[in-house]
């Protein structure tokens, strides 16, 4: 008859919530206790160096393009060495959501997500983090990247110096 | 002193100790709903606000009184303003007529452990259970809100249906103690509690409060995840705590009944009655509690159906049933 | 006329119209790098391989190469096909030097698209990458040699379709490099080009290098305010700021192409000197009180005493509103031209002309004779050279005719012309299609008219992008120069509209008003000052030296660029709806407030 396997499921219902209720609370109380976060943890955005000390960022647009909340804004510039630079790299805090899609656009490295997730300031406007509040000394995640080495356009060594180039060819060469 | 005043002293002080202990248990049930509900979820509950969280009622006055009191401009002022009031006041009146410990004597004079002793009692339960009614009809229709009044509209099917299954599976419950008189049938249970002789009747009593304090399984006029908050969608501030209050008033009230009906009362041995009654009481409001952690809301169908096809029924049988064997008796 | 199928499509195209182009014509995307519709086709890059299953001719076909003919059934999704493009890709990006995000390209680079597209995802090939070093081609191109792909269309544009000789291809085989014989700025008036024709990054915009990227910037279609051709033009802007010009296609006009002096012109807009607040006597004010002030102080003058003085840089909406303003000042002489002669000669050569008489670019580059009269196209409309050029290319004997047409412009665009004295020497009676270029700065009234009888069609230039407009209107209004006006000594008092007024022209008459966007020696003289906003910065229109009426768009909103509001380094840290130098309005809502309190 139904009447007994709904008494029966109410009981066991019952039966449930009073084990619960016997059991260790899940609960972390977050000031006192802290949870370490995986290093792969998605918070606080950083600019890393590459490991020459230079900075990776080369203002391409990428990180910008790719948020989806339009928290990133740059302007490139370049140096006198011909290497492109960010003139000023803003990312409003107070609008981004952390999903780490600019993390994963940079094509150099250079934006890496933080395990640090306390970010938290009585000034609106002091979640308005700039470049020298972004950027760190050291390489973050990846120790050895230097995007310079790779791509061939001659700014952390001569043309055709790069890692996986060739010499410059002599243009008025005719040997076949 | 007259005898005269000095019924009027004794009675008085009764009133100001009952109304403090209900209210004060009522606001520590909001707390203890929290804590209760918060350990079967595996979390902790509020535990913030001084030991324990056990300022937390005096934290939720607090943040009740200095919010916005509003009103909805195109509803009706004055129902508006009546119904929490309307939804409270009967819940709080119900106490009168409980007796929560044997009666004492003092200086001399015998004094029911009750406030009034009614010889209608059980009928004055019935009829202000019937105008707690308008606290949620008047709520929802001066609010001039869809939800407000869908919710209130539920309330009003849901609280008549099943006010007929309470009353009709008190009516044994008279048969048995021979009195209207709570504190009567209180004593009808000093041998044994009438719950061994009306299981039944017991049953249908317990889901019938359930309902009436519109509590989860039952509660429909609220149903957060259909009509927002019900009936109370539109108050706010210490308006929508008198509701809120109401309701934990009425589970104490309806707990303090079912006890007197069925469990004995004040009867207990080795401790004190009113601890006993105190007890009793309490162990009903955790029940609320607990089923509120575990049972899913009921569809408005089955909420009917049952009241009408299968309560009622039951409790017109039982009384039958019980009426038959009393005659078997003699 | 050939019918071939495409992809189940049936398509019908003229003759001698090649494949590539007939899947165009039916939304059928077909990679191409060296394929260009103004330089056509030359089968260096072998990306646009598509597969004939049925017809003359069978198997992989370059369809840039072939010509569409009768019966053909075409594939461009065959595996085949689709394959070779894949292999042709990957081969092309062997030695790419993948510097995307350090590239000015990234973003709007076909390499990247057709990479993409093709399906060339992962690289294979772990070899070392061939490198060359780079040129220096002067202040307004960059040029970055690792990443061509050898598709000859730099060299082509260069070479045959604008004339120039000090640039062209290099080397053998994998060395094959383009460039100049040696580092210097490139000759060609049509140089700055190759940056939009390279397929990816080899040339780009040295004045906007690292600016932005294509996602962010603002753009809008506009229209070139450098002369009178009206050519169609792309600004980008950025952050407040006008970073580069690049062509817009109008088979009309321009074509694909536009002039160095349109594309590398100063950036006025963005002067730091440039005014950008209503000034009253020198001081700044609101826009309220400034215009109160021009109102004011118009009515001390006795009608018919002010001068309202307009020139060709004013767009149309602006200009039609100058009559009214002229009758609202009680009766105010209305110059649209500074100079009395070319006065005269605008005038005189807008109300002649008809539109059939009138030679659009498309008209001059298909022309079977071409007369410059009186003028240096390089100076006046450069475009026009290189309009010249392409009738020149198809057999049009090109004549140079008076003193004031040197030959040094033929030879900027490597055309053989033929140096004659007088019109009458140019057999133009023996041609179907001549056109008579001539200039309203150079030929006075009379010439125009008698150079207007010849059985031709006609190319004048004016003096500005909206020479023609102004003419016409001038044409149809009472006006005169402000040269008469000022002879006629009842001029007291001159309100300029986007105008430079010399100062030996003017003499002691005060200048009540000036409305301009630049800063100049009106602006500084001026009573009131009324800023207004440049072409980039509102809608408007400008009718062009045939008289065609062209619309531009308003790219960016006026405002000091935030490069130089920056305060420690980066931009301003406050919120607020206001735009720092904001308050430039368009010309004809200027003029309309002023008339209002008239």
């Amino acid at each position: 008859m139904t009447i007994f396997t709904d008494i029966k499921a109410i009981l066991l219902g019952l039966w449930t919530t009073w084990k619960h209720m016997l059991r260790r609370p899940v609960t972390i109380q977050y000031p006192e206790e802290k949870r370490q976060p995986s290093p792969r943890y998605r918070a606080r955005i950083v600019l890393t160096r590459d490991p020459d000390g230079g900075e990776r960022c080369v203002a391409c647009y990428l990180c910008s393009a790719a948020c989806p909340v339009d928290c990133i804004s740059m302007q490139s510039g370049e140096r006198e060495n011909g290497r492109r630079f960010a003139v000023w790299f803003r990312i409003n805090f107070s609008r981004c959501i952390f999903c780490g899609l600019c993390a994963e656009a940079c094509p150099t490295l250079a934006i890496q997500m933080t395990p640090d997730y306390e970010i938290c300031k009585r000034d609106i406007m002091d979640l308005l983090y700039e470049k020298e509040d972004l950027l760190i000394d050291g390489c973050g995640k990846d120790e050895s990247y230097n995007f310079y080495q790779h791509a061939g356009i001659g700014v952390a060594q001569r043309r055709g110096e790069g890692a996986e180039e060739k010499a410059p060819v002599d243009v008025r060469g005719l040997v076949p | 002193m007259t005898p005269d005043l000095i019924l009027i002293a004794v009675t008085a002080a009764k009133i100001a100790i009952v109304l403090f202990a209900i209210l004060t248990l009522a606001a520590y049930l909001v707390f203890a709903e929290r804590r209760v509900l918060g350990w079967i979820q595996d979390r902790k509950g509020p535990n913030r606000v001084g030991p324990f969280g056990l300022l937390q009622p005096l934290a939720d006055l607090i943040k009740l009184l200095t919010k916005e009191d509003f009103r909805p401009p195109a509803g009706d002022k004055w129902l508006f303003y009546l119904a929490p009031a309307m939804a409270a006041i009967p819940a709080i009146m119900t106490f009168a007529i409980i007796p929560f410990g044997a009666p004492v004597t003092l200086f001399g004079t015998e004094i029911a452990m009750q406030v009034i002793d009614l010889n209608v009692g059980l009928l004055l339960f019935m009829a202000l259970s019937s105008i707690a009614v308008y606290g949620v009809a008047l709520g929802g229709w001066a609010s001039n809100s869809k939800y407000a009044l869908l919710g209130s509209i539920r309330g009003l099917a849901q609280l008549i249906s099943y006010e007929l299954s309470m009353g009709l599976s008190l009516v044994p419950i008279i048969m048995l103690a021979r009195s209207l008189k709570l504190s009567e049938i209180v004593n009808a249970q000093s041998g044994c509690w009438f719950i061994v002789y009306q299981p039944l009747a017991f049953l249908i009593f317990l889901i019938s409060i359930l309902a009436e304090c519109k509590r989860i399984p039952f509660d429909l006029p609220e149903a957060e995840g259909e009509l927002v908050a019900g009936f109370h969608t539109e108050y706010s501030g210490m308006r929508f705590g008198l509701f809120f209050v109401g309701e934990y008033i009425n589970i104490i009230v309806l707990g303090g009944l079912a006890t007197t009906f069925f469990l004995g009362g004040w009867h207990g041995p080795v401790l004190p009655p009113v601890v006993w009654f105190t007890m009793k009481t309490l162990s009903f409001a955790f029940f609320f509690i607990w089923l509120r952690g575990t049972a899913p809301r009921l569809r408005y169908d089955q909420l009917m159906q049952l009241g009408w096809k299968v309560l009622t029924p039951l409790a017109l049988v039982n009384i039958l049933v019980t009426a038959w064997w009393l005659v078997l008796k003699g | 006329m050939p019918k071939l199928i495409i992809d189940d499509i049936t398509v019908e195209v003229a003759e001698g119209v090649t494949v590539l182009e007939a899947a165009q014509s039916v939304d059928i995307p077909i990679p191409h790098f060296c394929w260009h519709p103004a330089l056509g086709k030359a089968g260096a890059c072998r990306v646009c391989a598509v597969k004939l299953l049925d017809g003359p001719i069978k198997g992989i076909q370059m369809s840039c190469m072939l010509p569409a003919q009768d019966g053909m059934v075409v594939s461009t999704v065959d595996p085949e096909a689709v394959a070779m493009r894949q292999q042709v890709i990957e081969w092309l990006m062997i030695n790419h030097p993948h510097d995307c995000p350090v590239c000015d390209e990234g973003g709007q680079c076909q390499l990247q698209d057709y990479t993409i597209a093709c399906g060339h995802g992962l690289r294979r090939y772990d070899g070392k990458k061939r490198t060359h070093l780079n040129q220096d081609l002067g202040p307004n191109i960059e040029h970055e040699m690792n990443r061509c792909i050898q598709c000859y269309r730099c060299a082509r544009f260069y070479q045959e379709f604008a004339g120039g000789t000090d640039f062209g291809v290099m080397g053998s085989a994998s060395r094959v490099y383009f460039g100049r014989f040696e580092d210097g700025e490139l000759q060609s008036p049509f140089s700055g080009n190759l940056v939009d024709i390279c397929p990816t990054g080899v040339f780009t915009d040295k004045t906007a290098r690292f600016r932005a990227r294509y996602w962010d910037f603002d753009m809008a279609p506009s229209i070139c305010p450098e002369c009178s051709l009206g050519c169609n033009t792309t600004p980008v802007a950025r952050y407040r700021e006008l970073l580069k010009i690049s062509a817009r296609h109008n088979d009309a006009v321009n074509g694909w192409f536009i002039c160095d002096r349109g594309r590398f012109a100063d950036k006025k807009v963005n002067s730091f000197d440039r005014p950008r607040v209503p000034l009253v006597n020198g001081s700044s004010s609101g826009w309220g009180d400034a215009v109160d002030a021009v109102a004011k102080k118009a009515a001390e003058f006795a009608p018919g005493s002010i001068a309202v003085v307009a020139s060709s840089r004013l767009a149309n909406e602006g200009a039609a509103l100058l009559p009214d303003l002229a009758r609202a000042l009680s009766g105010a002489k209305l110059c649209f031209f500074s100079n009395e002669v070319i006065c005269r000669a605008s005038i005189t050569a807008a109300s002649q002309i008809t539109p059939h008489m009138a030679a659009s670019l498309d008209d001059v580059a298909s022309a079977d004779c071409i007369v410059i009269y009186e003028c240096d196209l390089r100076q006046e409309a450069p475009m026009m050279l290189l309009a010249v050029r392409q009738a020149w290319r198809k057999g049009a004997p090109v004549f140079l005719v008076g003193k004031g047409a040197p030959l040094e412009q033929a030879a900027a665009v490597s055309v053989e012309a033929v140096d004659l004295d007088i019109i009458v020497e140019a057999p133009i009676g023996i041609f179907d299609r001549p056109v008579i270029i001539f200039s309203t700065m150079r030929s006075s009234a009379a010439e125009i008219k008698n150079l207007m009888a010849a059985e031709a069609k006609f190319a004048p230039l004016f003096d500005g992008p909206n020479g023609m407009g102004m003419a016409k209107l001038a044409a149809a209004n009472s006006t005169i120069s402000l040269e008469s006006a000022v002879k006629s000594g009842l001029i007291k008092g001159i309100i300029t509209i986007e105008c430079v007024i010399a100062d030996e022209l003017r003499g002691e008459i005060p200048i009540i008003a000036a409305l301009d966007w630049q800063m100049n020696s009106s602006v500084k003289n001026a009573g009131v000052f009324l800023p207004t906003t440049a072409w980039v910065e509102m809608n408007g229109t400008f009718v062009n030296n045939e008289g065609r009426a062209q619309q531009f768009k308003k790219v960016m909103a006026p405002g000091i660029p935030v490069s130089a509001t920056l305060e420690s380094g980066h931009p301003p840290r406050i919120h607020s709806l206001d735009v720092p130098g904001g308050e430039p309005k368009p010309a004809w809502e200027v003029i309309t407030e002023i008339m209002k309190r008239l």
